[in-house]
Formats: C-alpha cells, structure tokens, sequence
C-alpha cells in the first residue's frame, strides 16, 4: 500500500476516511457541520398552560448506519447531555429515554437507537405567565454518533418557541407514537442478588406474559457485565434474570434498568437486595439465535429425549413386549424388519401429529406448551383409559392382539399391529416427555415450523431407535433372552408400572376437574374394567368385543360431562363486577346518569393487578356491595399501552398501572390504594 | 463387531443429548470474542508486545516502577481530544520525570479505525510530540481483551508491586465538554497517591469514549 506518503494527523484521517469509504457507504464520515445523527426539538403543543406541564421531544435521526445511545451506553460511548436557556421560572426535567436496542460489536455491548427515536422532555410552566406571553427555549445538546467502525462526538443547538394560552392543541398522533416507545413502569418491587460472580433479578410477572428476546438494560453502572450473555428463565410469577457480574463488583442499594420483554413492551424497574429465587422454566429460544448447530443439538436432544422415554414406567412395558414378540417370532428377516419400520412409522407420525397440533394451537396465539393435550381433562381421562386397558391387559385379563403378537389378527397382520403400538407408545409417553425434553422442545417451539417438525419427528425416531436396531441387527435379536414361560410372568409383573400410571393420571385428572370429575374418571374406569373382564371370559368365542360398546358409550358420556373449567385460562377477572370497557366518554356519561363509577386500569404483565382481580375485586361480598348501590364499572386494560388510556392516567399523576378510581356522584374522584382489599372497597362506595 | 458399533453410537449419542438441553436458553449469540474482566488489587497480567521501534516489551521487566497502560486509537476524537489539547503529551512528559513508566497500547485490528503498522505508528508519535515509554502494537487485541479494555482512552495503573491500582476512565468528565463541572484526572491523582504509598481513593470509574476496534 502507499509507504512513499508521509502521513500527517490530518492525512491519516482521510486515509481512514477512504479506506472506510470503500469498506462501504453506511462508514461515511459526516461533513463538517453536518450531524450523523440529526437532532430537532418538537412541542407536543406550542401553546401552553401556565401552571400546567408540557411535553417537548427531542428527535434524533441517524442517517443509515449510525446509531445513536441510551441513557447508559454501555461498554463504550457516552450519555447525552443536555444544557438549556430558557426564560426565568421555566424549569425542564429529565430526558426521558425509549426502550433502547442492543448492539454487541466485537465483544463490545452497546445499548443503543439504531433507527430514528424520540427523547421527551417535560417543562413546567410557572402559573404566573401572562397569556400571550413568547416563551423562546434553547438547548445545546451533546451525544456521540457511530458506526460499528467510528465514533463521532456531535453537538447540536435546538430551540422552538411555545407561546403561554389558555387552550393546548396537542400534536397527538406523533407524541401518541413517542410514548409507546417509552418503557412502562413495572410497579411491583424487583429484586436482586449480586453473589458468586453473578448477577442475578427477581422481576415480578405474571406467568401468562408471552415473551420474545427478554433482555435486561441496567442503568446502574457496575451491576453486571453488559457483554456477557443473560440466561432468562420463570419460576412461577416470577422473571429470573440471570447474567455474569463485573469483577470485584461492590454491593449496590439498588439497581434500575428497564426490562424489555418484546419489540413493543419494556418495563422500567428499580430492584432492592433480597433473595432471589432458583432459575425456573428455562423459556424457549429465541429465532433470531438459530444456528445449524442449535437446529442439531436440538434434533440430537430430540431423539436421545425418545430413546430415554423407552425406559419410561408408561412406555417400557408396551416395548419391552413388543421386543419379546419379535424374538418369539423367529427367523423370518423380512417381517421383522417391515415391523419395525411399520412401528418407526407409527411413532413418528404420532410425533409429527402432536407437534403439528402445538404449533397450529400457538400459530392460533394460545400458549400451548408440549403436553399440551395433557391441560385438558378429557384427553387425561382418555390417557387413564387407555392406560387402564394396558395395565389389565398386561395383567392377563384379556388377550389384545395387537400388542402381545400372541392372537390371530397379528399373525395375519403384524405390520397394522406393529403401526399402532409405535403409535400407542408415543402418545402414552407424552406425559413422560416434559423432564427430559423441555428445553429441546422448548426450542422447537421458536424454529420455522418445518424444522420445529423435523424435531418432534426426531423425537418419535428416538423413541422407535431400539426397535429399529432390533429389526435390522440380527445379532441384536439373537441376544434377546429365549421365549419362555417367563414371559408370562414378567408380562404381569410389568403391568404395575402401568397401574402405578394409571394412578398418576387419577391424580392430574382430579386436580384439574376436582374431586366429581376424578369420581366420574374412576367409575368410567371402573366400568371399563368390567367391561375388559367380560370381554376376557369370552375372549374366545365369536364377537367378544361386543361387551366394550357400553363401556365405550359409557366413557364418551363421562369425557362430555368431565367438568373442564379447572383449566380453562383465567377468565375476564372481573365477570363478578360486570365491568364494561373504559372510554372517557362511557364516564362521563355514567357520572350524567349519577351512577357511582369504580374505574380501573390494569394490564396483563402487572402482578399487583391480577393479585388485587384475583383477590378483593372478585370477592362477592364486593360484588353484593356494588350492586346494591347500582355501582358502574370501567376497566381500562393498558397492556398495549393504550394512548388514550395513557394520557388518563398521566391526568391523574401516574405513569403505569393499577390505578383505581371512585367517582360518587358530586363527590371528588378518590384514588384508591395500589394494594386493594374487601373492606377497601366497600366503604369507597358507601360512603 | 456390530454390537461395539451399536453401543458406541448409543453412547455418544447420550453424551451430546447431555450437552444438547441447556439449563435456561441464553438471549443472544455469545460474543465472539470474550473480554475479561480484571479487578482491582490483583495481580496486573503480564504481558510483551512488540512496540513501534520493533523491540519486545513486557510488563514485568518495569517491576519496580508504576506503569501506566493508555489505550490509544489517533482516529477517535476522545483520543484526538487528549492529544489535540496537549493533555495526554504533558501527563507523559510528566510521567517520564517522575519515574513512572508509560505505555500507549493499540489493539486497533488491521483494517479497522485507528490500525497502525510500526512506521505509521513511529510518525504518529513524531508527529503527535507524544512521548510515551513505549507505544505497542497490539492488533490481535490479545493484551487488549486480557485487561478487558473497551474503549479508547481506557487507562489502567498498575503499581510497582505489580498489581492493578486503577481501571477506568481517564477523567471525570464523562466525554461532555461541560465547562461547569470541574475535572479531576483519576490517572495523575492515582500516580500521586500510588507514588506516595497511599491507598487509591477512586480505584475504579466508568471507561468512557470510542470501543476499542477488536477484529
């Protein structure tokens, strides 16, 4: 390269300059005088209210490649800084940031704005200004502009002009969109643990909030290590963060920072010392991170996840004897290995079909996890069924073809037979499934669906592997025990680990359909019993299986009544309170009719919220209470962070929510406590 | 023959299942290079680096002596601010006279803002008047990430029994030009209390300035 020049400070500038200029246009250098990032200050309203706030945004516009930074900046970079001349008793607060992105440029963290963003700014206009009066604000703001390759420290000069008046206009479109951007207040008090070289938070969050990418931005310097990755797992209603702390990090009395939960939803929050507790549920991987590596470590855990599921108490007795089957039947190459290719086939498409049912229940936005099927009552008390049948059978109270290979209709069709206990042993091993699969499934969940498929398929493959091996290593087969009398006995020993299933589902269905529906479950069985018992006296005559036909009728009759609402999702909290979605204009119209008006405003990701629905807002006594005094009911629900609702609530001093409000005809609104309780309530109204 | 294969694949599959299902799913790519943090009080790593006249120098070879670790980029305007208002010149003129031992260190990658070969890097101090002990060309950025160095200027004082005495930022300004707020150097006034034998009163603060330019 050119060695004759002799740089200078000034010639070595432009050398990098062209050099970063064909490294491509984005590394530009601004002109002088030209900013990288573009900055402009915007009133919400030019005419203010002495006496009242008002809302300016500084806008910043980074030309394409350049970014601008958060509050903390992280690894490196510096905090905006904002020095103002504005007229006597004019006083301007803090910027406000938006939820910031993340951007890790060789092993370097930085949180940043990548596309245009808005900081807003509110002014406190003194009460004394005369009306008319020019009120002329100007700000020199200095930030630091870069590029993944250069850094440009940037000072710009802003000012507008607002006007004092008696009636703002409020450009609410764009201040609307600016404070979606903003993280919302938690609320709830976070916790932290800073020990062992490792930092750790307790965010209180309901366990339905779905997440996608959660990531931690402290604002408190020394908390933790920006460039090491964050763990996110759920313990309950609780968030756990999890992330390596700085070196020699010191304790700190609190630590703030928001939590983003979304591209749409950060939280702010300010954690205190306390404990915190053990990670939970590790959440599902992000699509983003998707490697051909995570797609076959995910697809390896899949299939050793099946292969471990053949040990399974619910699984290995159906298996075992299939095995058994196939060493009994001896020398024919062929047959053996189509019937383990028929039972591979059986339990993969089981697999596939399951899968395919999950990730159309979640396209469909329900927050179904692997399993899923086992949430319903009536898919747990077919599952008790079908184990039932199992165990008796294995217990030698009747003959099933199918699975014991010992009657005609495997003789003649082994293949059909070995289809349907592949079949069989899968959807009995779902419930096994959870332990070891979590995190493999978990991340399936997160993949474009075909592989997301590929893995469930990769489940049932696992699960069929020993078989397959079976069928295709002869000298596998040869090292199976020789058929005997034995089997018998270890057939009806192998029907306890069934029965002991059959238990286990008892229990889950009681659980989740009370005590009537595990009584209902049980007679069902019972019944089924009978039935098998019957069938198995007979078993040897023509049309033995007409017995089961009442039983059958009698279980669907019991899978229709089951009662089903143990499980289904929280519903509208309040259906006790009647409660109509709030409009400003639903209240005033309320209040025109002097009924009493309890409004509140909730969101889904506020445990203080759902604890006060679950608790003091459902109570009957409340509910007698308001509608004795014919109490109306507003709810606002801010979990997308309504405008409309946003702006009410900032009308009433606050930034998030709970916020709980009685209007009592030609009385002052009164707010309520954040934490509410029966009695609380009930005395709001009365009086 | 075939039942060795078998089990041998059983195995190794068992033991990547192990590694497949993590503990909790970790929110985003871990970062290709991993920077360490060092923490103040314990034993400066040693280091040598080739400097801009080609000779090999290491860290422990000044044991005896402060030594104090700049990192340096001439294309960031932190760093040009140091320079181009003669700070940086005058703290190593006055380093040199107390004993103190300076080292400019650049792990700027090849190809990346700041990146210099041994003449560029002899022209840049000629034509800076700066006078460090040393300037070093780091640009694998091995030195670079073992003191976890993240932005430039990033200053570490080590003491002349070799352990670190200070990591952050080379003063109190934060990188704003705020005349009103009155700067302290937290590098001199280490040297000074190092010097004397005192404990460093801030010990630690907040790098600020342009990331460092790994590769």
């Amino acid at each position: 390269m050119a060695h004759g020049f002799v740089p200078t400070l000034r010639l070595m500038m432009l050398w990098l300059a062209l050099v970063t200029l064909a490294g491509g246009a984005r590394a530009q250098l601004p002109q002088p005088g030209k900013n990288a990032i573009a900055a402009s200050l915007v009133p919400e309203s030019r005419i203010v209210v002495p006496g009242k706030t008002a809302t300016l945004a500084l806008v910043m516009k980074p030309k394409p490649g350049w970014h601008g930074y958060w509050k903390n900046p992280g690894d490196s970079g510096i905090e905006t800084q904002i020095a103002w001349t504005v007229p006597a008793g004019l006083t301007a607060g803090p910027i406000q940031y938006p939820v910031p992105d993340r951007l890790l440029v060789a092993g370097l963290m930085n949180y940043v704005y990548k596309g245009d963003y808005a900081q807003l700014i509110d002014v406190a206009v003194p009460a004394g200004v005369a009306p008319g009066t020019r009120l002329p604000l100007r700000a020199t703001v200095d930030y630091l502009a870069c590029t993944e390759e250069v850094c440009v420290p940037e000072t710009a000069t802003v000012a507008l002009e607002l006007e004092a008046g008696s009636a703002a206009s409020p450009d609410r479109a764009r201040f609307d969109q600016y404070r979606a951007a903003m993280p919302r207040p938690l609320g709830s008090p976070a916790r932290f643990e800073l020990k062992d070289g490792r930092f750790r938070l307790a965010i209180p969050l309901p366990a339905s909030i779905a997440l996608d990418e959660p990531y931690f931005f402290p604002l408190t310097d020394g908390a933790l290590d920006y460039s090491k990755p964050q763990s996110v797992s759920r313990s309950g209603d609780n968030l756990i963060v999890e992330t390596a702390a700085p070196a020699g990090a010191q304790p700190l009395s609190s630590v703030e920072g928001v939590m983003k939960l979304n591209e749409d939803l950060g939280l702010s929050l300010t954690a205190a010392p306390g404990a915190v507790p053990a990670d939970g549920q590790p959440l599902s991987a992000n699509a983003s991170g998707v490697t051909v590596a995570t797609v076959l470590a995910a697809l390896l855990g899949a299939i050793v996840g099946g292969l471990l599921l053949n040990i399974m108490p619910c699984v290995f007795p159906i298996l075992s004897l299939k095995a058994l089957s196939i060493a009994k039947a001896g020398g024919d190459e062929r047959s053996v290995k189509r019937e383990a290719l028929a039972y591979t086939a059986g339990a993969v498409l089981v697999c596939l079909a399951l899968g395919a049912a999950l990730l159309a229940l979640r396209a469909g936005g329900a927050a179904a996890g692997w399993a899923f099927q086992l949430q319903d009552p009536r898919v747990i008390l077919v599952l008790l069924l079908l184990i039932t049948a199992v165990a008796l059978n294995l217990a030698g109270l009747f003959e099933l073809p199918a699975i014991t290979a010992g009657g005609r209709l495997a003789e003649r069709g082994g293949i059909a037979g070995a289809f349907w206990t592949g079949a069989l042993a899968a959807f009995v091993a779902t419930p096994c499934t959870g332990p070891f699969m979590g995190a493999a499934l978990g991340a399936a969940l997160v993949l474009p669906a075909a592989l997301a498929l590929a893995i469930f398929a990769g489940l049932g493959f696992g699960l069929a592997l020993p078989f397959l091996l079976l069928g295709f290593i002869p000298a596998l087969r040869r090292r199976l025990p020789r058929p005997g009398p034995w089997m018998g006995r270890l057939r009806r020993v192998l029907s306890v680990p069934m029965f002991l299933t059959a238990l286990a589902l008892a229990w889950i269905l009681g659980r989740q359909a009370g005590v009537d529906g595990m009584a209902l479950g049980l007679a069902a069985t019972l019944f089924l019993a009978l039935a098998l018992w019957w069938v198995g006296s007979r078993q040897d005559r023509p049309r033995a299986w007409l017995p089961l036909i009442p039983a059958a009728l009698a279980a669907a009759a019991v899978i229709a009544v089951v009662p089903t609402a143990a499980t289904a999702p929280q519903a509208a909290p309040t259906a006790a309170l009647a409660a109509e979605p709030f409009s400003e204009a639903r209240l005033a119209a309320l209040q025109q009719e002097n009924r009493p008006v309890f409004v509140y405003f909730t969101a889904d990701w506020c445990i203080t919220c759902k604890v006060n629905e679950k608790g003091a807002l459902q109570s009957a006594s409340v509910e007698k209470a308001f509608k004795d005094k014919n109490v109306a009911v507003l709810v606002g629900d801010w979990t997308r962070g309504d405008a409309a609702i946003g702006r009410f609530l900032a009308s009433h001093g606050r930034s998030g929510v709970p916020l709980y409000l009685v209007y009592r005809p030609g009385q002052p609104v009164e707010i309520l406590p954040q934490l509410l309780t029966t009695g609380m309530l009930i005395s709001a109204i009365a009086r | 023959m075939n039942k060795k294969l078998v089990a041998g694949a059983a195995v190794l599959l068992l033991a990547a299942g192990a590694f497949a299902i993590p503990r909790a799913i970790t929110y985003f790519d871990e970062p290709d290079v991993q920077l360490v943090d060092l923490a103040v009080g314990g034993a400066a790593p040693d280091f040598t680096l080739a400097d801009a006249t080609g000779r090999q120098v290491s860290l422990a070879q000044f044991r005896g002596k402060p030594v104090v670790l700049e990192w340096n980029n001439p294309g960031c305007p932190f760093v040009k601010k140091q320079y181009g208002s003669g700070a940086m010149q005058r703290a190593h003129a006055a380093a040199a006279r107390d004993g103190v031992v300076w080292l400019s260190v650049n792990s700027s990658a090849p190809g990346k803002q700041g990146h210099m070969d041994a003449e560029e890097a002899r022209e840049f101090i000629a034509e800076s008047g700066a006078r460090p002990a040393a300037y070093l060309l780091d640009p694998q950025g091995a030195v670079g990430r073992t003191y976890g160095a993240r932005t430039t200027p990033h200053m570490f004082v080590v003491d002349p029994s070799g352990k670190l005495a200070y990591a952050g930022a080379i003063d109190s300004s934060g990188g704003s030009d705020n005349p009103a707020a009155p700067v302290r150097n937290h590098v001199l006034a280490a040297l000074a209390e190092v010097r004397a034998g005192k404990a460093v009163s801030v010990p630690t603060s907040r790098p600020f300035g342009c990331s460092v330019k790994y590769g």
